[in-house]
């Protein structure tokens, strides 16, 4: 009997330490919290692991005592043994070491959170602002960083690697919560109010995140992706950024997509600098269609490597593999690449424009939305053909 | 006593009419499901009195010959559920309420009279039939009146304290207080006062306060209150530097939570300055998120009262007619500062930034930067 529940004992131990460790060598982990890529990120690890050792040391006895207490005390017939009632001197002891531990816990906890909430040091400032589904970033004007202009983006952020970023986080319509595992704990971002993240990167590279507050149908496609690059690839990339509008030569593809975008795209996707055929200057207007009240920014849109919230790559494996897998001297210039016409993803980029709400769940079903007033929640079904498809695509390839 | 079917039919009437009166509540009264629900209660009703009447099929001549000689005393339903049948007619034609009073006279009539009726032919002791009376609606009628005591007392009261100034309220409540508590000490101190003073003394203060209160209504509003309703005082604002008399008056000038402060602004020695959190240094600009609140404290180190305005464009209010959209605070004394909440959906047209100035303060803005 005793042998039987040994071995069936031994099948479960070692089913479960190889799941672990089969689950521990998973190659393609980028959302890893044990690979602290930032000082803010490294704060943490050097608290949670000693935490997490000690834990596992505790709940390791704890468990031995009453595995051993199960298997020696089992009932085989034998009299009621002696009944004590109360022992002062082991439940005081009991009672104080666990708080000993926790009060020793609690001191470098408080030191951690502390630490990580410093903004006095900040370098750069940079607004977070979440929305069902996807992020928004937008860079106030840092003369330090030759930000000379304010720069929006969405998707990816960009920050320089070795800075002290600051996040300012909050919402356009319900909570949510900006993660990246690599570089710093989450933070909400709450509506009506600010929450700080400071976040700051050792190497250039590309950290995954995820937006860890539920919040609505496309909760788990809210990705969010932090690009470090080097203080010149940065300065490159914001060049970039503040570059003017360029026009489509006339009589292209991309001209005839320009002029698509204008009628159905600029209600709600802002390009900098694009204007009518009379001069004046394209302002759309997400909050008159939108229930959140705000639709990315499309300028540069393919100096990024997603979108639709980061759900989608611009690229096709292929580009995006060779850029996240890039050594660090060579990542920065494979990111500022950009997005040509042999990279781009053209599959899923295509299949977004033909009909966006069966790509990613938005609750853009024209016939459900009286509750919002018949503003969207997420890009509708516009009903492009496939003819503006090929003029749209040729169109944002040029948005660079 | 109350035969099964009875029971019955009175808890579906009841049911129809508490439905009713609901659905005219927070429905429509004069929707098509109100005169269904009406045509429900009046077919139950009648089903109901039906049943009672006839104690359900199942009365014995035992139990009702003694009941039947006795003659019915008068009552004063009747004249009540005509009234309520008039005035459901009349508000039909004017306005709701009167209509819902009509429903609920008719209700009671329906509730009171029936339990009369019923009570009277229990047996041929009419004291008896009186408490057995008694027992079944006096639980439903004192709450009911004591909350109609109550609205009335509330409602006479308010009108005289909206027809009269500030301060002579102060001193009617002052007073009111007072009496209460003094009436109230003297029948604590003096258990054996007779019940007929202390019922005088409540009609006289009833009939006292509802008649004030009538009076009030006669003379109308304050005349401040009714300047401040013809004016829109309540939503007008005065972004100028001038002095707004209602807009201005008593404002709060405190803020107990500041962590989500995009930026603040301060007024100091004539010179306008921006904090953002976050960011070492004063800024001559900042950036506020297109579409999303953003609250700005403004904050007076200066002597005399300021306001912050929000300058933000231009709209059309008709063809080629343009107007400034302007938002701002109230006047702020020295040391003292208030939340400013822009939601701005639009970026700024080209060389006509959004600012942030303080009326009366040339030469001084923070550029509102919308991205």
């Amino acid at each position: 009997m005793l042998g039987r529940v040994i071995g069936r004992l031994k099948t479960v131990i070692l089913g479960t330490a190889g799941t672990v460790f089969l689950a521990s060598c998973a190659s393609n982990a980028p959302q890893d919290t044990w690979v602290p890529k930032g000082p803010n990120a490294q704060k943490i690890d050097s608290l949670q692991k000693p935490v997490f050792a000690v834990a596992g040391i505790i709940g390791l006895i704890v468990a031995a005592a009453v595995i051993y207490s199960i298997i020696k005390f089992r009932d085989k017939g034998q009299p009621i043994p002696k009944q004590s009632h109360g022992n002062p001197a082991l439940e005081i002891t009991l009672t104080i070491i666990p708080a000993l531990i926790l009060a020793v816990v609690g001191v470098f906890t408080f030191r951690t959170v502390f630490d990580l909430n410093k903004t006095s040091d900040t370098q750069m400032i940079i607004n977070v602002t979440g929305q069902q589904w996807w992020w928004e970033y937008d860079y106030p004007t840092n003369n330090e960083y030759g930000i000379t202009q304010p720069i929006i983006t969405s998707g990816q952020l960009v920050i320089p690697v070795g800075t002290k970023v600051l996040l300012r986080e909050t919402s356009r319509d319900v909570i949510h919560s900006y993660w990246i595992p690599a570089l710093n704990g989450k933070r909400d971002a709450v509506p009506g109010r600010i929450t700080l993240n400071r976040i700051e990167a050792d190497e250039p590279g590309i950290y995954a995140g995820q937006c860890t507050e539920f919040c609505g149908l496309s909760h788990a496609n809210m990705r969010m992706e932090a690009v470090a690059l080097s203080k010149e690839d940065f300065a490159k990339w914001v060049a970039n950024e503040l570059k003017p509008y360029e026009a489509p030569a006339k009589n292209t593809l991309a001209k005839e997509g320009e002029t698509v975008f204008l009628n159905q795209c600029s209600r709600c996707h802002q390009v900098n600098g694009l204007t009518r055929a009379d001069g004046t200057p394209v302002i759309a207007a997400p909050d008159e269609n939108v229930w959140s009240g705000a639709a990315p920014n499309l300028s540069h849109l393919m100096s990024r490597n997603t979108f639709a919230g980061a759900m989608f790559n611009l690229v096709t494996p292929e580009c995006r593999t060779d850029v996240w897998k890039s050594e660090s001297a060579t990542f920065g210039a494979k990111y500022l690449a950009g997005v040509d016409e042999s990279c781009l993803n053209q599959t899923d980029l295509r299949g977004w424009l033909r009909n966006a709400p069966a790509m990613k769940p938005m609750y853009a079903n024209p016939a459900l939305l009286a509750a919002t007033g018949g503003k969207y929640r997420g890009m509708p079904n516009l009903g492009l053909s496939e003819s503006d498809i090929e003029k749209l695509v040729a169109y944002l390839l040029t948005l660079k | 006593m109350f035969t099964p079917g009875s029971k019955y039919l009175i808890a579906i009437t009841g049911l129809s009419a508490f439905s009713l009166a609901m659905y005219m509540l927070l429905v429509h009264p004069s929707a098509l499901g109100a005169v269904a629900l009406i045509g429900l209660v009046a077919a139950t009703s009648l089903l109901t009195g039906i049943t009672l009447f006839t104690r359900d099929g199942h009365a014995t001549e035992d139990q009702t010959s003694a009941a039947i000689v006795d003659t019915p005393t008068s009552s004063m339903w009747p004249l009540v559920g005509a009234a309520g049948f008039a005035l459901v007619l009349v508000g039909t034609i004017t306005t709701p309420i009167v209509f819902i009073f009509g429903i609920v006279a008719i209700l009671a009539t329906l509730v009171e009279w029936t339990v009369q009726a019923w009570s009277e032919r229990s047996s041929a002791d009419v004291a008896y039939n009186a408490s057995i009376r008694e027992r079944i609606l006096n639980p439903i009628e004192y709450p009911v009146l004591a909350a109609i005591g109550v609205a009335v007392i509330i409602f006479s009261f308010s009108r005289v304290m909206l027809a009269i100034s500030k301060d002579a309220g102060a001193i009617i409540f002052i007073v009111a207080a007072s009496a209460i508590s003094l009436v109230g000490l003297l029948i604590s101190v003096r258990p054996q006062l007779k019940k007929g003073i202390v019922q005088t003394i409540a009609v006289l203060a009833a009939v006292g306060l509802v008649g004030a209160g009538i009076a009030s209504m006669g003379f109308g509003l304050r005349e401040d209150l009714v300047v401040a309703a013809e004016e829109d005082h309540y939503s007008h604002q005065e972004c100028g530097a001038e002095k707004s008399d209602h807009f201005d008056k008593g404002v709060s000038e405190t803020i107990s939570a500041t962590s989500g402060a995009d930026a603040t602004i301060e007024l100091v020695d004539g010179k306008l300055t921006a904090q953002v959190q976050g960011i070492e240094g004063l800024q001559d600009s900042i950036t506020v998120r297109r579409s999303n609140p953003s609250n700005i404290i403004f904050r007076n180190k200066d002597a005399g009262e300021f306001r912050l305005a929000a300058n933000l464009g231009k709209k059309q209010i008709a063809d080629g007619v343009m107007e400034d959209v302007v938002t701002c605070t109230q006047l702020i004394s020295e040391g003292s500062e208030q939340w400013l909440t822009l939601t701005i959906n639009k970026p700024a047209v080209s060389g006509e930034p959004y600012t942030l100035s303080v009326p009366g303060l040339e030469g001084q803005s923070i550029v509102v930067v919308v991205p």
